[in-house]
């Protein structure tokens, strides 16, 4: 278990709504650049944007001062992924590795494509539907290396280390070793990002912890980001009926 | 008096009371649409979701309590229900346009369900071993992959064996599935489309699954017969079977079996076995066989010697009390089962 914590502003699904972390003393972090890529040795945090099962694109806001989580927008439309059948939304919880970037300038040796500015993403295959926000700590055990639209896109495959089934998953050291490699690549990356010695222009590097950092700030700098917001809201706007719709892949 | 005597004989007494407060409406059936399935039900909670206590009780316009297992007429009745016919329908629409109950919505794992031996037949949640049952998610599956309830005014007998399953019935209402894109809600009463039906032998007992659209579906003028569904949602009804087939099998029981192979029979196949239940059920309510601890008390029926009047219904419904507020404790089954081939 960890000390993190998050803390949501404004109602879910609403283009205002944002997750903010914060660390053991309840002060503003930012998810992207303020939790440790290590929880341990060989074990990730991930920091989960997607619950299993659905289907709101909720992702760490890389170019928002502090990353909040918060939900994807496509053409002024709040984005919602589609249920492909036979599958409900996301079919793992979803999120990302802290301290990654896939770098946009950098052409990916086995994609031959550049990264998609993001940090790296993790698909968590163990039992428990986790929550958006959450901080969890994985186990990695391979990779897939998707191009999307012609960026790379890595996607981890970890289990939760909580999982009752954790200890199983043991099997291919030569598949999760190279995952971990691929993962220690975006960490450099993000290294060079946040030291400016990489120019990530449009994303927000500005952090508490990270001393080499030109872009630490204190708490209380990031705690005035936080406050300009409008507070956590009561009641939840309500999923649009529409997103419930199962696509069934025609063949014929 | 003699309406009183089903009360009595089942344990319930009558007596006059102030009416039970009314929480929020649930499942309010239908809504604006294309059909005018106007909302002639409505549902009201007693208890807790997600516990032992929990019920959902059920309405008419008219604001009085019913069955939804007995007084909901099993075919939409043009002339009652509709008034104007919607531009859209043709005659043979309205030959197979039957009421449903929702019970279960797609995408959920509470084992909702009408509640066939208590009076007035409420929705409630299914427990096993003292514990509520909550259905596992079967990979690639998420619960229940339609939204599932059952035809009012049917009952699969248990005294009666099936000859096309050689087993009896399962003595429930029978069971349908509704495949249309929206996610309904629980006590939510639709019109639909019947389409075809699976036989599933669900532990030794013949348990029909009625495969079928809610005419409000955008798409359900595509769907007149069960090719339509092979046609338009590939995949649907082969996994429908997978389903049913293991939904168990976490629970520690063997597959299912199904009768004609697990082939999907048609929709002209589908409506002479509900032709076939709702005469099972109409015996039932004129006592014409062992019910066994079936409650048939209903308001509409009333040729029934298990007819009340609306007054002894709310007294039903009075008398079940409402838990103290727990809290909703909505354990969500979360793990995804993966059987080996």
């Amino acid at each position: 278990m960890n000390d993190f914590s998050s803390e949501e502003r404004a109602a879910p699904f609403t283009l205002e709504y944002r997750v903010f972390l914060k660390n053991e003393k309840g002060q503003y972090i930012s998810p992207f650049h303020d939790v440790p890529i290590y929880a341990d040795k060989d074990v990730f945090h991930m920091v989960v944007e997607v619950p299993r099962w659905s289907n709101a694109k909720m992702e760490i806001a890389t170019k928002d001062p502090l990353n909040p989580i918060k939900q994807d927008v496509k053409k002024g439309k709040l984005r919602y992924v589609a249920n492909l059948f036979p599958y409900k939304g996301y079919i793992w919880n979803y999120g990302a590795i802290p301290q990654t970037w896939e770098d946009p300038g950098h052409n990916d040796k086995h994609t031959g494509c550049c990264g998609d500015n993001d940090p790296i993403d993790v698909c968590e295959i163990g039992s428990k539907v986790c929550a958006r926000g959450e901080i969890i700590r994985v186990k990695v055990l391979g990779v897939l290396a998707m191009i999307d639209e012609g960026e790379t896109d890595w996607k981890v495959i970890a289990i939760n280390v909580d999982d009752p089934d954790a200890a199983n998953y043991n099997g291919k050291p030569h598949l999760s070793d190279f995952a971990i490699d691929i993962i220690k690549s975006t960490h450099d990356h993000w290294r060079a990002l946040v030291t400016k010695k990489t120019d990530g222009k449009g994303i927000s590097c500005m952090n508490t912890t990270v001393s080499e950092s030109p872009f630490k700030c204190d708490p209380d700098a990031a705690k005035a980001i936080v406050d300009a917001l409008p507070p956590p809201c009561e009641s939840a706007c309500t999923v649009p009926t529409d997103v419930d719709k199962w696509f069934h892949h025609q063949k014929n | 008096m003699r309406a009183l005597l089903p009360l009595l004989r089942t344990g319930w007494g009558w007596r006059a009371g102030s009416p039970a407060a009314a929480r929020l409406p649930r499942g309010k059936s239908a809504g604006p649409g294309p059909h005018r399935a106007m909302a002639f039900y409505r549902t009201e909670e007693r208890g807790q979701p997600y516990s032992p206590d929990y019920r959902l009780f059920f309405k008419n316009v008219a604001g009085h309590y019913i069955s939804p297992f007995h007084d909901i007429p099993l075919k939409v009745d043009s002339t009652e229900e509709n008034g104007i016919p919607t531009k859209r329908a043709r005659n043979d629409e309205y030959e197979n346009l039957f009421n449903m109950v929702v019970e279960v919505p797609r995408w959920t794992n509470a084992k909702m369900e009408i509640a066939t031996k208590e009076p007035l037949n409420p929705i409630k949640q299914d427990t096993k071993d003292g514990k509520l049952r909550y259905v596992a998610n079967i990979f690639p599956h998420k619960g229940y992959i339609w939204n599932y309830g059952a035809l009012p005014q049917t009952w699969e007998d248990p005294h009666r064996k099936d000859k096309s399953t050689d087993c009896c019935g399962d003595n429930d209402p029978i069971d349908i599935c509704e495949i249309g894109s929206k996610v309904l809600s629980c006590g939510e009463v639709i019109h639909v489309k019947i389409l075809g039906i699976l036989a599933l032998i669900d532990q030794g007992e013949t348990d029909w699954k009625i495969i079928a659209i809610n005419v409000n579906d955008p798409e359900a003028s595509k769907f007149q017969d069960i090719d339509d569904v092979k046609k338009y949602k590939p995949g649907y009804l082969e996994a429908t079977l997978n389903w049913f087939r293991f939904y168990k099998v976490p629970e520690g029981k063997p597959e299912n079996q199904f009768a004609f192979n697990g082939e999907f029979k048609n929709k002209a196949f589908a409506l002479e076995i509900i032709k076939s239940t709702h005469e099972c059920w109409k015996t039932l309510l004129m006592k014409k066989c062992d019910g066994g601890a079936i409650n048939c008390t209903n308001v509409q029926v009333c040729d029934s010697p298990f007819h009340c009047t609306q007054e002894e219904a709310r007294s039903i419904v009075e008398l079940v009390s409402s838990s103290p507020n727990k809290g909703r404790n909505k354990e969500e089954e979360q793990v995804w089962h993966f059987l080996g081939k």
